[in-house]
This record gives structure tokens, sequence and C-alpha cells, in this order.
């Protein structure tokens, strides 16, 4: 049982029993000799000794339990906790203090210095490396961020029920027709799921996580017709479906021009074989019977078949000059660029470029068109015409553009040119011809007198643009949370924990505070996934409420009228709310006023706002006590949340507030042993004389 | 029918013979005086010792291309007034920009309709400038 007793409580108790010991023994020794002496009471000398000797002896005891006391047992405890402290709350400070007050316990306190000491600097020199390994994974994180941010493809990473952990900004581009695309949403909801999950099934079913299955599929609009590429993720867990990995290219465009080059193709056979036929029947005839006196004017009928013939090809042949170069993939490339790389190239040939012209943007592939120019100016030069060039771009009327490439110098002769299109441009664009470039590009090329003793060579573009300013970077970002690969679902919402649950906060503004009268004029929404704000999937639209909006609500919110044209109406802003609120739980501060204005207008939108509801005001009050005050200011005050003035009344910035509010008050209703969706509903409905619950 | 005392002169350069034989009958319907070459060598030579009114040239010619041909007229001051109508079988757009580039005064696609290789034929020896409401099939404007 001393076991259990602290060290001080257990030196007190020894020297308590020496002191009783010896006392028992002064008094028991004293009580022998009394006895022997055969007298009738103890002398008083004697007792008097006795008791001497008993004070000195407790006297002599309770002095050394308190030396002992103070530089050993409290020394001990003081070093001890020193040391916990040092191990376990991370302090770093060394012991010089609990140190000196263990100085008689011989090497115990230079010891335990040593060891904190050293405790703290491997913890610094780990606390340092890992800080170190954290930077760099971060680095290397926010590359692969930017990396997967930046392919021209859609990246998309699903869990084996086809939610989505990660997508790209091409997969917004992509998929974004039926609403954006966001984390924890069902893929299914953008893509038809015939091909996605005959292929998922496929590859889980072979089983190697190196196979890849290519699938073309179609948005559920239909509108879009994607090609991709499918890989399954490892198993990482038991009993976790593994997920997969899926890119995305949009081909509708590519399978368009493929389809009117076939739609091309047939027509000229049929145009071109029926005439053709009947010329050859005709003419048949017409040799056989010549020279017969009763043989039948047969020209007309020639005449005919041959001017059918005629306009045929002559209109076959204008369609396809028209889509000659659709099926060559060009890009947008911005001339200036373009001439930038040419002067690069000129350089490295030992040649001079000078450039001139307007930025535009020309469609071209840019590649070539460099390879083109610096190609023909170095068979220029090989022929001695002239090492220094001028490359002119000028815009023409229409959508083109013409390219010139002029010397000092005699001109070239245009079949010394035609004779080197002929021939491959050099070794590294391997067969790659100039007459292969102007093909690609549905043009020509031909040498020009370009002025006074200069000879030219011009290259018409057939499409291109005047050059604006370089657009601002569009915000691509990846938006991914890893942790819903491996997210057990729950089908019953009731049942469900709030972390699992998916949120949108959503707040709006009004013209006034009547749901009977007044009208939406702004809506503001955020997802909550996984427990977390998702930074970039953001609802925030303006409405037009088709009446005047009050200046004493302007004041309030800030939209003022002439901020609401062209912004859609409630019918439209309402139905993309809905799509972006689908399958979530919806949280608003003052639910009922929000839900009310939504749900008088769910007939004119043709859906219906049933999702479950929570109110931050009522989540307050079952954490906070009715007697609180449940403003949205007072609760983010409370919860240490700030709204930027600017922010503060705007839908966005209240919506951002009550969402990070929601999210501290989750854990604080968790402490309350509430942890599900059912259990907070319940809880929430005491507090229902405080506002009215609008789960029921 | 020309007008003209001394019948216009045409050269026809054509290396194909069924459509050669036809524009010899046709031209000389038309009062013209003309003559006749199958290959692109030798052309240049040919007109410059002619001097034709009008040369109706073929773009695809064995050895030397119809371009060349018209680049060569059209770099001797002296065939400055001899008139050039090409004529192919391909005529894009973009061919059509060239041959007009090479100094051609005309530019016509095969096929084409007599009746619009007459009125070009015409037009071009009348010395009227190309219009752009010129309707014949194959003699598209840029």
């Amino acid at each position: 049982m001393f076991e259990r007793l602290g060290l001080r409580l257990r030196i007190l108790l020894f020297f308590g029993l020496l002191a009783i010991g010896a006392v028992a023994a002064i008094i028991g020794g004293l009580w022998a000799g009394f006895a022997r002496s055969g007298l009738d009471s103890p002398p008083e000398a004697m007792v008097l000794g006795g008791l001497l000797a008993s004070f000195a002896v407790v006297a002599l005891s309770v002095w050394i339990w308190f030396l002992f006391d103070h530089n050993v047992a409290r020394a001990i405890d003081t070093l001890a906790s020193a040391i916990r402290a040092r191990v376990h709350a991370g302090i770093e400070h060394d012991l010089d203090a609990e140190a000196r007050a263990a100085r008689y316990l011989g090497d115990l306190a230079p010891a335990a210095e040593a060891i904190t000491a050293s405790l703290i600097q491997t913890r610094s020199a780990l606390a340092e490396s890992v800080a170190r390994e954290t930077t760099r994974l971060a680095a290397e994180k926010s590359r692969l961020e930017t990396l997967l941010a930046d392919v021209p493809v859609a990246v998309l990473l699903c869990s084996a029920d086809h939610q989505l952990a990660f997508y790209n900004g091409q997969a917004v581009d992509i998929l974004g027709e039926g609403g954006a695309p966001g984390l924890d949403r069902n893929l299914l909801d953008y893509l038809r799921e015939g091909p996605v999950r005959h292929a998922y099934d496929r590859l889980v079913g072979a089983g190697d996580p190196d196979m890849a299955s290519d699938l073309l599929c179609a948005t559920v609009n239909g509108a879009r017709l994607l090609a991709g590429r499918m890989r399954v993720l490892r198993r990482r867990e038991e009993g976790v479906a593994p997920g997969y990995v899926l890119t995305l290219r949009d081909v509708t465009a590519d399978i368009a021009a493929h389809t009117r080059r076939d739609a091309l193709l047939t027509e000229i056979f049929d145009r071109v074989r029926r005439p053709a036929a009947n010329l050859q029947t005709v003419i048949g005839v017409m040799s056989e019977l010549d020279g017969r006196g009763d043989a039948p004017d047969l020209s007309a009928a020639l005449l005919d078949e041959v001017a059918t013939l005629t306009t045929a090809i002559t209109d076959l042949g204008a369609r396809y000059d028209l889509v000659q170069a659709e099926w060559h993939p060009v890009v947008n490339t911005r001339s200036t660029d373009m001439m930038d790389g040419l002067q690069a190239r000129f350089q490295t040939q030992g040649l001079g470029l000078d450039t001139a012209g307007p930025a535009m943007i020309l469609q071209v592939d840019g590649f070539q068109i460099v390879a083109f120019w610096s190609w023909l100016a170095g068979r220029i030069a090989g022929q001695g015409l002239a090492r220094n060039f001028t490359l002119t771009l000028s815009e023409e009327t229409g959508p083109g553009a013409v390219m010139t490439l002029s010397w000092h110098g005699a001109p070239l002769s245009v079949g010394d040119m035609d004779a080197w299109l002929a021939q491959p441009m050099s070794a590294d664009s391997g067969d790659l011809t100039g007459h292969g470039v102007l093909m690609a590009h549905g043009t020509e090329a031909w040498p020009e007198r370009g002025g006074a003793g200069r000879g030219a060579v011009t290259l018409p573009i057939r499409s291109a643009r005047h050059a604006g300013q370089r657009p601002a970077p569009i915000g691509r970002k990846v938006v991914y949370d890893f942790d819903l690969l491996s997210k057990a679902r729950n089908a019953a919402v009731a049942d469900a924990r709030l972390e699992d649950l998916t949120f949108v906060v959503f707040d709006t503004e009004t013209t006034g505070l009547t749901p009977s009268s007044d009208s939406i004029v702004q809506i503001a929404a955020v997802r909550l996934v996984n427990g977390k704000r998702v930074e970039d999937e953001v609802f925030d639209t303006l409405v037009d409420p088709k009446r005047p909006i009050p200046q004493a609500s302007t004041l309030v919110h800030g939209v003022s009228d002439s901020m609401v044209v062209g912004a859609p109406d409630i019918v439209e802003a309402g139905r993309k709310f809905h799509q972006f609120a689908q399958g979530a739980v919806l949280i608003a501060h003052n639910a009922p006023f929000d839900m009310e204005f939504l749900r008088r207008q769910e007939a004119a939108i043709g859906v219906s706002f049933d999702h479950p509801v929570l109110d931050t005001v009522l989540l307050s009050a079952v954490v906070f006590g009715q007697l609180e005050q449940h403003s949205l200011d007072a609760l983010t005050a409370r919860l240490g949340i700030t709204i930027p003035e600017e922010a503060r009344h705007t839908a966005i910035g209240d919506t951002v507030a009550t969402a990070d509010a929601f999210l501290k008050l989750v854990p604080m209703l968790r402490a309350r042993g509430l942890n599900t969706f059912g259990e907070v509903v319940a809880e929430v409905r005491k507090h229902g004389r405080l506002l009215k619950d609008l789960n029921e | 029918m020309s007008e003209a005392t001394t019948p216009k002169r045409i050269l026809v350069v054509e290396d194909e013979d069924n459509i050669a034989v036809a524009l010899d009958y046709l031209m000389s319907r038309e009062g013209y005086e003309q003559r006749r070459t199958a290959t692109g060598a030798g052309a240049v030579d040919m007109i410059r010792d002619m001097h034709p009114d009008l040369v109706l040239l073929d773009v695809m010619l064995p050895e030397v291309s119809g371009y060349e041909i018209c680049q060569n007229v059209r770099m001797d001051p002296a065939l400055n007034d001899v008139k050039i109508l090409m004529m192919t079988a391909r005529g894009s757009a973009m061919e059509r920009r060239k041959g007009l580039a090479m100094g051609a005064d005309g530019f016509i696609s095969k096929p084409f309709e007599l009746k619009a290789l007459r009125a070009e034929v015409r037009r071009i020896l009348a010395g009227d400038s190309l219009s752009d409401s010129d309707p014949a099939p194959g003699a598209r404007h840029v």
C-alpha cells in the first residue's frame, strides 16, 4: 500500500516512525531501569530525563525530516515534474532552477539536466527536419497542383461509388454545363453512366492496377462527347472498393469535323457517280448510233449531265476548300510569341530578322509555321539571295492575315520554290515538307516582288484576329480531398455523423423583410465537405428581383437596381442554386427567413427545396443557451470569427462567416453528446419555441 | 465574234490533248487565231516568238509549271501586253490568289462551262479588270 503514497508523505511517515520508535525505546529503557530499582514510583529526575530525551529525539526527527523533505523529497518531485514537463509539454528552457533546489542529490540533478538538454536538442533537430520535410512536401504538392491544373485534359479522381475526390480546372470546363462539379458529388450526375460503370467493372475485375481502359462517353445532356482513360487505384484499405482516376478530353469538335468530312466524301461520290454513269451510257449509245440516219439527238441529254457534273464538282470543291484545314489541330497562337521564336531560330542559323505588323492571334500550328519560315529563309540564304530578312504580318479584310518574308535582293523563282516545297524541311521535322505545312493550314505560299529591288514570299493565314490584352490568367485550381476516397457512407441522413454530411451554407439578400411581397436580390452559398469548407466551390449570384430595390435595403446589402440589370431572375438563379445544393443539408443563419423566400418560388422554379435544414441560430441556442444573443455578429464574435467590414452584410461574407461558425459549433455539439444529424435535430426541437424548426 | 480587223492571237499551253482539241475548235469558232504547245519547257520562248494577245495557260504541266511560266513572262518587260488566263483542275481560293500574284489576268477552274470560258477570254482581251460579280463557276473571287 505504501507504493501508492507520494514520496514526501512516505518520507514523513518514515521520520514519524523513527521518532515514535526512538521515544518508545527511551520509555522502554527507562521503564526497565525503574523496575529494577525497586522504587514505588519513578524518581522525578528520571521522568524529566526521559521527557527531555524524547523531546530531543522528536525535535531532531522533525528537523532532519524537514531538511530531507526540502532538499530530497521536494527536490526530487520538482525535478521529476520538470522532466515530465519537458517530455510531454515540450517546454524548451533548461533545468537550472530545479537543479539548484536538488543540489544535495549528488549527480541526479546534473544527470537530469544532461538528459533533458539532450532531449531538447533531439527534439528541436527532429522538429527542424520535420519542418524541412513539410516545406518540401508543401512545395512538391503545390508543384503537382500546378501541373494538374495546367494539363490540357480534365483529371478526375473518384471513389468506387463515383463520388468526386479531386478535379482540375479543365474538368470544370468540360463538365460545367450541368452545374459545376464539386467534391463528393457524383460523377454520374455529369456523365452518362454506361461507359464509366462498364470500364470500372472491367478494370476491377481484371485486378491489375497497371491496366487502363479507354472509353468514350457523353455528358448527361449529350452536348459533349468525351474521350477518356480510366485507371483504378491500388486498393489501400480492406473492405473499401478502390477509387479510380479518369482523364477526359473533349472530342466533340474533332468528331464533328470527322463527321462533316465523312458527309462531304459521301456526298462527293453521290453527286459525281450519277452524272458520270449517265454520261457513260449516253456517250456509249451515241458512239454506237454514230452515222445512222435515225439516230436520236442525244446532245441535250449530254449537255444536261455535263452541266450537273460541273456544278457538282465546283460546288463540292469549294466546300472541300472550306473544311480543308479543319482536321488539323491548330491553336490560337499569339503572333508576337511566334515572331520572338522566329527571331531566335534565325539567330541560331546566323541570319538576321526584323519583324513588323500588329499583334494578332493566328489560328495556326505555331511550331510548323516557325519551322517553315526558318527553313525557307535557310534555303533562300543558301541560294545566296539574302541573309537579312523582314517578316511582316498584315491584316486582310475578312478573317485572315498575310505573312510576308522579304529581303533586299533578287526575287525567288516560283519553280525553285515549288521544288523546295516538295522536299522534307529538315531532319528534325521528320518527313514534313513545306507543302505539308501549307496543306495543313489550307493555304499556299508564293514568291512575289517585294517592292524596289526586293524579293518576298507571301503566306496567307486563313484565320486571324486582332490580339487584345493578354487575358488575365484564369484561376485554374485543383480541388481535392483524398479522405473522401475511403469515406464510409451512411444512407440515412439522421444517422450520419455531422462531419460525414455535405452541407451547403447559404445566405440571401432581399428587397425587404416580407416574404409575401419582397424578393431575393442575391444568393450566395459555400459547400462544406468532409468537415471542411471547400474554398473553390462558391455559389454567388445577383438576382434580378423584377421590381425596384428600396433605398433602405440597398443601404444594408449594397445591391442596387443598376447592379441587377442583366442578372438572372429567380427562376434561373433558383434552379442553379438548387443544383448547387443537391444532396446537401442546407444551413443558414435564421434559416426560416431564407427558406421562406426560396419556397415561395418553388412552383416557378419547378423544383422543391426539400433539403434537410439546420439553423445556426438554433444551434447557437443549443450550445450557448437561450438567454444569449444569437445574431450572426454576436455568434461569430463569441466564436472568435471576424467578418471583414467590407464583407459584412454581403451575401457571400455572411455565408462564409456562418459556415465558419457552424464548423466551430460541430465539436461543441459533439462535446454535448450530439454526434449525428438526428440527435442534433432532436435537441434543436427542444429549442423550437425560439424559432420554427424546418425539418418537420 | 471579235470585231477587230486583225484576229486576236491566242496561245494554248495545255498538255491534255482532249481538252486542247476542244479549245482549238472553240477559239477558232470565236474567230481567234490560235496555236498550241503541250509542254511547259520552251513555252516562254514560244510566247516571245509569237507574242500572242492571250495565253491560255494550264497550271499543271510537265517539266515547268504554269506558275513559273507566268512569273517568267511577267519578268520580261517586252511581254507586258501579253494577257494570261490560267486554268487549273484544282483551283482552291488560295491557288487562285497564287495565280493572280504570279501576274495572271484571270484564273478559271476546270471543269468550266464554255460560256464562262468564252466570257472570261472576251473580258481579258477587252482589257477589263477582274470583276467581283463574275457569276461563272470556277471563277470565284477570293
